[in-house]
């Protein structure tokens, strides 16, 4: 660590010397180990793209299974061989499935694709540094995240599958070797592939946070920092240091299961032997696993309350309302974040006493959360709106994340949790809040940033086919699990049509799998869109074309390694100064005149 | 503003001219703390010895140990990593977070505390035998 | 090295400079740091929750009262206070180090760094004949009869998995401890065995140092920050040796 550190230092005193030009450079060291932040934003944008698809295609693979329970298709046993015997998904496939699923999109996109791909290319770019603090530790986040990729890839493909005990692995089944196929080789990858996953994101968090402490340019004070920046820091220091507790539950989770310790294991009864293990505690390993699992939905939800702040502000032409508001918010929600984990554990077995004070901390963070809503909806107030897809997206992002966040609050009461928890209702809360929230504030961020990250535009038409049928067909497929939930249709199982108080769902679940399957081939659209546009979109001309205020735009249209060609632009006001003293638009770098009205 | 010679972030440089008197003046304040730690420890392991050891002295004791622990972490953190030597914007975004483990400590401990009640209670249904009773146990009688 | 006073008022925060004076690479470190504290906070807190599960708990004098060459003795805590006052003078030598590199001496530097390298091994021969002793010296303890069986005797050793520090019981005159609480043994294990790694990964770290100090590099560069850095982190190995040494030995 220390090694690293000192050696990118050594490069570092000659970076302002090296960057104002390009240097010929091997395709491997400018595509490939590439230390430039823009090149490694790419590297994670575009794993995560993949990891999506993986991801989505689990979706409606389980989707098949829960829409048509008793119809079968052929050619899953083509794709899936012994998984999907005459064309019908196992259970044990189908619990992989689930469990593969909630894992690549939490983890694989919605923090690394997101924070990776926008933390790396942003910081740098916003805050005007020539590049994060340590361009070498950079690198080999992204390199650990790969790393990461390929075990978790591998699981996939063993005899025995990929874990299997859902993506929040709780013991004895994570535990117990034998405990199902999933808790076997799969396990072990799993539990690897995360241990790499989280030196990528230490590596990349402490890179955030010290490059936006240290590296503003001159006249880039805290408060004049573009909210996309600010989230980000708090990300970063979320992920600083709730990751290592993740970390610590997995290395004991890791004794557990080829050491003989019993750490998560007690008073356990396989095929009527008792085994040794006693004194442990499963819910030990709940409470280790949501210290990391809370601050984890912030991580993936703060850079898209970011992005969706920045983008609606540009796209209104307004400043945004409440900048400083949005900021406290924001370090409300970080702090909240890290007091509130056992909400997802009010039925386990734990002290219902300290359960009740997670309620009362729980609660709070509607304050936080209502503030930057009302700060949202205040922004686009009277505002001259563009629609362009990113903006959609942005305010898209904004009804979801006020549909989805109502329903927390009644998740989070304890006494409702006990109706509530394990069903429906709570697959589409988090889904809606989190996933689709956290998928819209990266598309968010994609469709506003990509004419900045590859010089072109993606087609206008495609995005908005790409944007109606999303919003539409994620609300047809979410809401309707809000009633089968109240209903109590328990979630993770395999037929609900064994069930006579399930059956009256039949067609519902239906309906959800047809339309998850539309919204999944609107997602390959978007695919499409991406990487025609990287080759074959309509080239960007002009330095800003959102005249937006931030430095990034002060860039050229290409920005080789090192960002800016001369000097780096001095700041001189705060990012969100849209249709002031009769100006549409007034950029950062643009000293402040004599007669100026102050914001 | 004077030289940069360790890296451009740097605006002013860093005073470093103070002796090592210091440093040795806090590693003999270690050494008294070890060894009045050790002290205390040897103390509770004579009451643990007699007949009837007193519980509440013990605790006593166990609590004292941890605040002279908590002092000896201060003063390796403050002088030997001169986080004490730093600005005061550093310090507290050290500090701060820290923080977060008394909410941290407090919620495990008491879940793992609960745990025992429901365990020797049967979650409850019968009354706690450790607390009623110290119930003639049987020979090789496990707890 | 010339000393500049900060003058008051100093606007830390308006950019183009490090808001803490300090370069990004000791930034870095402290808060790499942090998060290690809730790595090893996270395992010694979970500790805590299991002991605080358990209505018997290991008297440590009783685990830790060997020492080396003194067979049959009974010295509680006599060991581990050896293997503190080694972590404690090498933080001590580190320091000077940190400080001998800011006036630039590489010499001292030099010796400071291979007293630590020498405190570090120290300390890792102390914790492999710790662990050694307790792996291989058993102890007899009393098991119950399972349905209407016997009980019986036999001897343990400390592990992972077993360990013969449970309460004791008297049988036909005889005393006998029983079998311990399954998570002692564990974490002791686990929690000094990580704890050991960082010694081992420190020790390595301050390897290179002394190679780069004694090629002469950090006197090119003009500063021993890295020696700095290092330093921090060995210092962090004995903060939390302190905590370890609360957990496990103290109460």
């Amino acid at each position: 660590m220390s090694s690293a550190v000192s050696l990118q230092q050594a490069s570092h005193t000659g970076h302002d010397v090296d960057h104002g030009h390009e240097h010929h450079q091997s395709f491997i060291s400018k595509y490939i180990f590439s230390q430039d932040h823009k090149t490694i934003a790419k590297q994670f944008l575009i794993t995560g793209i993949i990891w999506a698809i993986i991801g989505g295609l689990f979706s409606v693979l389980f989707r098949l299974q829960l829409g048509f329970p008793d119809t079968t298709f052929p050619f899953l046993e083509d794709l899936l061989g012994h998984w999907a015997k005459g064309g019908k998904i196992s259970p044990e496939f189908y619990y992989a499935l689930v469990t593969m699923h909630g894992t690549i999109l939490v983890f694989f996109v919605l923090t690394a694709g997101l924070s990776g791909t926008f933390a790396n290319f942003l910081i740098p770019l916003q805050i005007g540094a020539r590049d994060m603090a340590s361009p070498l530790l950079n690198m080999l986040s992204y390199w650990f995240f790969f790393l990461a990729s390929v075990i978790m890839m591998s699981s996939l493909f063993t005899q025995t599958g990929p874990a299997s005990g859902g993506w929040t692995i709780y013991p004895p089944l994570s535990a117990l070797g034998d405990a199902s196929m999933g808790s076997k080789i799969g396990m072990d990858l799993w539990l690897m592939a995360m241990a790499m996953f989280i030196i990528s994101s230490l590596l990349g968090g402490l890179n955030y946070i010290t490059t936006i402490l240290n590296m503003r340019t001159k006249g880039m004070s805290m408060t004049r920092l573009p909210l996309t920046i600010w989230a980000l820091f708090f990300t970063a220091v979320l992920g600083v240091l709730s990751f290592p507790v993740l970390f610590s539950g997995v290395i004991l989770l890791l004794f557990d299961r080829h050491l003989g310790t019993s750490f998560f294991l007690s008073d356990i009864v396989v095929a009527g032997k008792i085994l040794p293990n006693e004194g442990g505690s499963a819910i030990l390993f709940q409470h280790l696993f949501w210290f990391l699992g809370h601050p984890e939905v912030y991580i993936i939800i703060l850079p898209t309350m970011g992005i969706a702040s920045e983008v609606m502000s540009i796209n209104a032409r307004k400043p945004i309302f409440g900048y400083m508001a949005m900021v406290a918010s924001l370090f409300a929600i970080c702090i909240l974040a890290f007091l509130v984990w056992a909400h997802h554990m009010f039925v386990t077995g734990m002290n219902p006493f300290v359960g009740s004070v997670f309620v009362l901390l729980t609660l709070l963070i509607a304050v936080p959360s209502a503030i930057k809503v009302f700060n949202w909806l205040t922004t686009l107030w009277r505002g001259n709106i563009r629609f362009t897809p990113g903006m959609l997206f942005s305010i898209g992002f904004v009804s979801m994340f006020i549909s989805g966040g109502l329903t927390g609050i009644f998740l989070g009461n304890s006494a409702l949790d006990i109706h509530l928890h394990d069903t429906y209702f709570n697959i589409a809360h988090f889904h809606i809040v989190m996933g689709v929230a956290g998928m819209f504030g990266m598309f968010a961020g994609i469709y506003h940033w990509f004419p900045k990250m590859f010089g072109r535009y993606l087609n206008n038409t495609l995005a908005y086919i790409h944007f109606w049928v999303t919003m539409v067909g994620a609300y047809f497929i979410f809401w309707p699990m809000y009633y089968e939930g109240l209903a109590g249709m328990p979630r993770r199982y395999y037929d609900y049509a064994n069930w006579e108080s399930f059956k009256m769902f039949g067609g519902l679940n239906e309906f959800i799998s047809v339309v998850a399957i539309i919204v999944f081939a609107t997602q390959l659209l978007f695919v499409v869109n991406f990487f025609y546009s990287i080759w074959k979109g309509r080239k960007v001309t002009t330095l800003n074309p959102w005249n937006a205020n931030t430095l990034e735009w002060t860039t050229p249209i290409k920005p080789g390694h090192g960002n800016w060609v001369g000097e780096i632009p001095e700041v001189h006001r705060w990012p969100y100064d849209y249709s002031k003293d009769g100006q549409d638009f007034i950029p950062q770098d643009v000293p402040v005149g004599e007669n100026e009205t102050r914001h | 503003m004077s030289q940069h010679t360790i890296s451009p972030e740097i605006t002013f440089a860093p005073d470093h001219l103070g002796g090592t008197k210091r440093i040795w003046k806090t590693f003999y304040l270690l050494s008294i703390l070890t060894i009045f730690e050790l002290a205390i420890g040897l103390t509770i392991y004579n009451i643990h010895k007699g007949a009837h050891p007193n519980a509440s002295l013990v605790l006593a004791f166990k609590g004292l140990v941890c605040i002279l622990t908590l002092a000896k972490a201060f003063y390796i953190v403050s002088v030997f990593m001169h986080l004490g030597d730093e600005i005061r914007n550093m310090i507290m975004t050290i500090v701060v977070p820290l923080a977060l483990f008394i909410w941290f400590v407090i919620a495990f401990l008491s879940d793992g505390n609960s745990w025992k009640n429901l365990r020797n209670t049967d979650a409850g249904s019968k009354p706690d035998t450790h607390l009623v009773a110290p119930a003639a146990k049987e020979p090789g009688q496990k707890d | 090295m010339s000393t500049t006073a900060i003058p008051t008022g100093t606007k830390w925060w308006n950019g183009g400079r490090s808001p803490f004076n300090a370069s990004y690479g000791k930034v870095m470190m402290w808060y790499f740091l942090m998060s290690d504290a809730f790595t090893f906070g996270a395992f010694l807190i979970s500790y805590g929750t299991l002991r605080f599960s358990e209505n018997y708990w290991v008297d440590p004098n009783h685990v830790f009262s060997a020492f080396p060459f003194a067979e049959g003795m009974n010295l509680p805590l006599s060991f581990v206070s050896l293997m503190t006052f080694i972590l404690i003078f090498s933080s001590v030598t580190m320091v000077l180090a940190v400080h001998e590199g800011h006036k630039m001496n590489r010499k001292a530097v030099e010796k400071y760094i291979f007293w630590t390298i020498i405190g570090g091994l120290a300390f890792l021969s102390c914790q492999a004949w710790e662990w050694t002793h307790l792996l291989t010296h058993q102890h007899e303890v009393w098991i119950n009869g399972i349905n209407g069986a016997a009980g019986h005797v036999e001897l343990w050793n400390t592990t992972v998995s077993h360990n013969p520090f449970g309460p004791e019981v008297t049988i036909n005159g005889h005393q006998y401890a029983t079998p311990g609480p399954v998570a002692f043994g564990s974490y002791f294990f686990e929690i000094t065995g990580f704890h050991g790694f960082h010694v081992f990964s420190g020790v390595i770290i301050n390897l290179i140092m002394y190679i780069k100090t004694k090629m002469g590099h950090f006197d090119q560069r003009g500063h021993y920050e890295m020696v700095e850095k290092a330093g921090l982190y060995w210092h962090f190995v004995d903060l939390v040796w302190v905590f370890v040494f609360l957990c496990f030995y103290l109460i």
